[in-house]
């Protein structure tokens, strides 16, 4: 069996930990910045007054004036949705995330462990902890699962069977079906509103009304495909993070820091001789928020400058001034062969005995006594401004 | 329970370079210094003023002095003018 282990609003309730008062108050997720101002998830307390989730931001404050906006924390939701499917994986589960909040794990290799598979989805519920509501739905195909998980009330498990599919999904709202939203209207309008009532149609014919996307909503209102689920593989998770003294907005400031920052994090030793494939770049916000950009690298590489190339210019997105950036290796390549200089860079020579040197003192002295200088704002009148030292333990 | 591999998280502060430091300052009544740490001042080479940050609520107001002091060392001190003490720097 395939199962779906579903946490709606998970972004909100990730940004509602720091503030858990707001939870039992009309609160929603504010809009993304630079983006259609539309809310995200909102809290029980909103839907009650009218507010729901994609609804405009003008539109939710007028319909509930007293609705709180929360700002978005995609760092800190990341880092939760990371514990969780580590506390999953700890349990025996292989999991493949579909996006924050929506996981999804092959039962038959842990039924035998827990004694069945509703004793192993209770373990899978109790692994992410009742914190979070989550709920769990199980059946022989993937959209089965999602939508089974869907209906499911938090901290339930609700398995379909394959005889019982098509009369557990004609009744669902079309919403559960992921398809554009022109699609969808359009099969609003033609009074389609139930999952049924698109598993009923011709496919042939909603192909040629809908296109692919409607192609593929009508397969998946049928039950779609029984897909296998691929384990993730665990990220590597090797993190510097860099606490400033005061919060930083320059962008120069923050390339500079960035730069020591992919240099102590590439020397490393559980790096070992392993290329990177993908990493993450976060920052905490002055006043509370976070801020998450991701790259993954064509070719695996261990070039600095290749590095910085793919997430520096990232710098340039930041919202607001950062109070600590954070980098880390998310995926990292084994070793596949590399080609060796025939000669010694110039310099290559002074740069071993530099190390050397650098390494005898610091095992002389302690950790943390070899510093590198980071020059940050060389222009400023403030002398203590100008420049700031790193840790390095390279 | 088998805690996951490889996870290594490590958070560094980063520390400002050429901090102000604490002084022992003795000055005259039109404020150039005549004592610093206890040693008398043989010369004030420079005088300048430093004002910054004033739109923001950590403002900036220190008069820095650059003096030789009698054992023949170079320092420069100043006066923070928002605080009303003394402080050694080096860098300035």
């Amino acid at each position: 069996m395939i199962a779906c282990l579903l946490i709606p609003g998970f972004e909100l309730r990730a940004a509602l930990r720091k503030q858990p008062g707001l939870a039992l108050r009309p609160a929603a997720l504010s809009p993304v910045a630079g983006t259609e101002p539309l809310i995200g998830p909102v809290t029980a307390q909103a839907e009650r007054l009218g507010v729901r989730p994609g609804m405009r931001l003008g539109e939710a404050l007028a319909t509930s004036p007293e609705l709180v906006l929360v700002e978005q924390d995609p760092a800190a939701a990341e880092q939760a949705w990371e514990d969780i499917l580590r506390a999953l994986e700890d349990s025996g589960f292989s999991v493949e995330p579909a996006g924050v909040g929506s996981v999804y794990f092959e039962t038959r290799g842990v039924e035998r462990l827990y004694g069945g598979l509703e004793p192993a989805l209770k373990r899978a519920l109790a692994a992410v902890g009742t914190a979070w509501d989550p709920r769990a739905g199980a059946a022989q195909r993937r959209f089965a699962a999602l939508a089974a998980a869907n209906v499911a009330r938090p901290g339930q498990i609700l398995v379909v069977s394959d005889e019982r599919l098509s009369d557990f999904l004609a009744p669902l709202p079309l919403e559960l079906v992921p398809m554009e939203p022109r699609r969808r209207a359009e099969l609003h309008e033609l009074g389609v509103k139930r999952v049924g009532q698109l598993a009923g149609l011709p496919g042939g014919a909603v192909a040629e009304r809908l296109g692919p996307d409607g192609r593929r909503a009508w397969g998946l209102a049928r039950g779609g495909k029984s897909s296998r689920v691929r384990g993730r593989r665990p990220p590597a998770e090797i993190v510097e993070a860099l606490e400033f003294p005061e919060a930083i907005g320059n962008e120069l400031t923050l390339r500079r820091a960035f730069g020591a920052l992919v240099e102590t994090l590439m020397a490393r030793p559980e790096r070992g001789a392993r290329f990177v494939r993908k990493l993450a770049l976060s920052a905490r916000l002055v006043g509370g928020g976070s801020w998450r950009r991701s790259a993954t690298l064509r070719d695996p590489t261990t070039e600095l400058d290749r590095i910085k190339a793919a997430l520096g210019p990232k710098l340039a997105e930041l919202p607001a001034p950062v109070v600590e950036l954070r980098l880390e290796l998310v995926e990292l390549t084994e070793h596949d062969g590399e080609q060796l200089e025939l000669l010694p860079a110039a310099g290559g020579e002074v740069d071993v005995r530099l190390r050397e040197g650098l390494r005898q003192v610091r095992a002389s002295t302690g950790s943390g006594s070899v510093n590198q200088v980071v020059e940050v704002a060389p222009w400023s009148r403030i002398p203590e401004a100008r420049a700031l030292f790193v840790p390095r333990d390279d | 329970m088998v805690a996951h591999p490889g996870s290594a998280r490590v958070v560094r502060a980063a520390g400002r370079l050429n901090e102000p430091r604490a002084a022992v300052v003795e000055a005259r009544v039109d404020g150039t210094p005549t004592r610093v740490n206890r040693l008398p001042v043989e010369l004030v080479r420079e005088e300048w003023r430093v004002v910054d940050r004033w739109w923001t609520e950590e403002p900036v107001s220190r008069r820095y002095f650059e003096v030789v002091l009698q054992s023949g060392e170079n320092a420069v001190v100043f006066r923070d003018e928002e605080r009303s003490c003394w402080f050694t720097q080096r860098g300035a």
